[in-house]
């Protein structure tokens, strides 16, 4: 049965590509798992050196991955990874379905998966990975995945069943995650900035566990990187961080942009150092040609202008977003475009979109286009932020009409500044690149 | 004219984008050249600020957000909200702060959570097998029943009023107290309590505007001259979501 499932996904996915359906990464995964739901569970053991990792959190993962696939290859491990968009089960089935030959045997080493933060503990049910990242827990998409603390008590449930081979690597500068290493029993490793990278002494607005995990009280920081993620000491019961791995130096080679990034990167090189022994020294040399992953700070040339496109989905990626945006800003001949869909994978309440700080965009550029299903909600968002300068806040709902105004209203090497959520990055780049996925 | 407006909890009850309603409640202010004040009422801020504020606003939190702060206004504050509410201060509770004003709420689980009882209503969560609450939602409220108050829900327990007359608005589209019985919110005196958040301000214009009238209209005895507003983008935002209901439901208008 097994493999008769996949020489039929094999040609399901053949003809995709083909004709173009799509690229490939969800649909044959859905096949497989609706004849078989216990697919990838199977596989997996029929492919016992096969060393799987698993990345999750709410921001980051699909770059944390690329990051990671692209430092092994470096060192000529080969490797394999679901594509962007397919982080839930039949995400990981499809990427199963594609690097497995007839007999069911896996040539490659190594498989890093990234796991949408809902679905990660479903996916532990399937297989033991070797590794575990988790980047960080932010409010994303409350209509559609709940709250985060929903989600943490799921991840702690999940990871309390987890082999204790597992090595489980943790946003230790969370201190939601810290507390979350503190009680499971898989063997863990906790990465952070140093204190000197942290740009923020008070707590910002974008925060989710600014309270105790132990003994509920607000918890009092030393320095803030971003968010609830900084150094951080309880005054009531003596919670506080030990042990955390952080870069002795700082990396400036690395093209991302953001605090953000730097947690990223410093996963990265702690995971590479404790499960492959690579030096941090050999690391920094190999990232200088990573170039950004598609939506992601990335870069398009059109009609001779350049669009930056910094996906932003939830209010602690929208303002990590901006940041990186304004570093990249040095007059005011700019254009910002910002696109707010609800779709089902945006989620459909857009409330969320109060809580970004927008006050620092109105210096930067020249004029700012809105456009989406839910145009006017963040026309008013602006609107409200900074109500003298209305006249420079242009809403237009259709794409189309937008991106054309936009040309008009540019010369050849001026930058657009694109921050569209998740549904509204891929119709984007349709529009600039001619196809959603790279 | 100064008015101050007192922000319970920003650092805890703020989960649903509900600092919206605290920058619409600014923007309007400055419309209509009311220099307006923003305090933070948290947990370490003594509770006799509270009856110097003009206008009050408590947003909605998570589970155990909303325990430590129950935790604060029972042990502490609620005898002063509910003597700013009696003294007609006007204020707006969205969700778990509506919820909290009640005699009950009854969780998940079954515990039972005993409320302020500054109004006659309990809440009760049916359990998780129950699902929550979500969606768009429209009303017609008290306050202006010629338009449709839009705003989003999403919210796992349901509301019963003792006294139905007493809600804030009727629901036209969407959920609202308990999904049964087309009741939404509650308003009494000058006080709104809701489960809409979207959040609820910018999106409606007169709620805002009659939050800041009755501040005004009870501090300085005066109105509030109004000349033409631009609320052109509000009124687009709030018709969206309309069309796209009725498509879905053809209730009718």
């Amino acid at each position: 049965m097994l493999y008769f499932l996949i020489i039929f996904s094999k040609f399901v996915s053949f003809f995709i590509r083909i004709f173009r359906f799509g690229s490939g990464s969800t649909w044959p995964g859905h096949l497989v798992l609706f004849f078989d739901p216990k697919f990838v569970k199977k596989v997996i053991e029929k492919n016992p050196n096969l060393k799987i990792f698993v990345v999750t959190g709410t921001n980051g993962k699909t770059t944390t991955v690329a990051l990671l696939k692209h430092l092994l290859e470096k060192n000529n491990i080969s490797c394999f990874s679901n594509q962007e968009g397919a982080n839930l089960l039949n995400g990981i089935a499809s990427a199963l379905v594609k690097n497995i030959n007839i007999k069911g045997k896996i040539k490659k080493e190594v498989a890093l998966f990234e796991v949408d933060e809902f679905n990660f503990p479903l996916v532990l049910k399937e297989f033991n990975p070797v590794g575990i990242i988790i980047l960080n827990l932010f409010r994303d998409q409350l209509d559609r995945y709940g709250e985060v603390n929903n989600i943490f008590s799921r991840w702690l449930e999940a990871l309390k069943n987890v082999s204790s081979n597992t090595v489980v690597f943790l946003n230790g500068d969370d201190p939601q995650l810290y507390y979350l290493g503190k009680k499971i029993l898989c063997r863990v490793f906790y990465f952070g900035l140093r204190k000197e990278l942290m740009p923020l002494k008070k707590i910002p607005h974008d925060v989710d566990f600014n309270y105790c995990p132990v003994c509920f009280k607000i918890l009092s920081y030393k320095k803030i990187a971003y968010s609830h993620l900084g150094k951080f000491i309880c005054k009531n019961c003596g919670f506080k961080q030990s042990d955390i791995f952080t870069l002795d130096r700082f990396v400036s080679n690395f093209l991302l942009k953001g605090v953000c990034n730097f947690y990223n990167l410093t996963a990265v090189f702690v995971f590479l150092e404790k499960i492959f022994g690579f030096s941090s020294k050999k690391i920094e040399l190999m990232i200088t040609d990573f170039l950004p992953v598609f939506g992601r700070q990335e870069k398009i040339n059109y009609n001779k202008r350049d669009f930056y496109i910094f996906l932003s989905k939830n209010p602690t990626g929208f303002n990590q977003s901006i940041d990186a945006a304004l570093s990249l800003i040095k007059n005011k001949k700019n254009i910002f475009w910002f696109i707010l869909n609800n779709k089902i994978p945006d989620g459909h309440d857009v409330s969320w979109i109060w809580d970004v700080d927008f006050n620092r965009i109105f210096l930067a550029n020249k004029k700012i286009f809105v456009s989406g299903d839910r145009v006017f909600d963040m026309a008013i968002r602006l609107k409200y932020e900074n109500s003298p300068l209305k006249k420079k806040i242009i809403p237009i709902r259709d794409l189309k009409l937008t991106l054309k105004e936009i040309l008009k209203a540019t010369r050849e090497n001026e930058k657009i500044f694109v921050f569209p959520n998740y549904s509204a990055m891929l119709e984007v780049r349709k529009l600039l690149v001619g196809r959603k996925f790279l | 004219m100064k008015l101050y407006l007192g922000w319970f909890y920003p650092d805890l009850m703020s989960t649903y984008g509900d600092r919206g309603n605290i920058i619409a409640l600014c923007h309007w202010a400055k419309v209509f050249r009311i220099d307006i004040k923003v305090v933070s009422i948290s947990i370490n801020k003594p509770k006799e600020i509270i009856l110097k504020m003009d206008i009050l606003f408590m947003g909605g939190a998570q589970d155990k957000q909303q325990e430590i702060v129950n935790k604060d206004l029972k042990d502490n504050k609620g005898e002063y909200l509910k003597k700013a509410i009696e003294a007609e201060i006007p204020g707006l509770f969205v969700c778990g702060a509506y919820q909290f004003l009640g005699n009950y709420y009854k969780t998940a689980d079954g515990t039972k959570i005993r409320g302020l009882s500054i109004f006659d209503f309990y809440t009760e969560n049916p359990g998780n097998n129950f699902p929550r609450l979500i969606g768009d939602i429209g009303i017609k409220t008290k306050i202006n029943s010629s338009e449709i108050v839009v705003g989003f829900e999403n919210h796992g327990g349901r509301t019963y009023l003792a006294d139905k007359n007493l809600a804030f608005g009727e629901v036209i589209f969407g959920f609202g107290n308990n999904g049964i019985d087309k009741t939404e919110g509650i308003f009494y005196k000058n006080t709104i309590g809701t489960y809409l958040h979207g959040p609820l301000l910018p999106k409606n214009p007169k709620i805002t505007y009659f939050l800041l009238e009755k501040a005004i209209e009870k501090k300085y005895k005066r109105k509030i001259r109004v000349k033409k507003i631009d609320d052109e983008w509000e009124k687009k935002a709030r018709e969206l979501v309309i069309k796209e209901k009725i498509k879905t439901y053809k209730f009718k208008l």
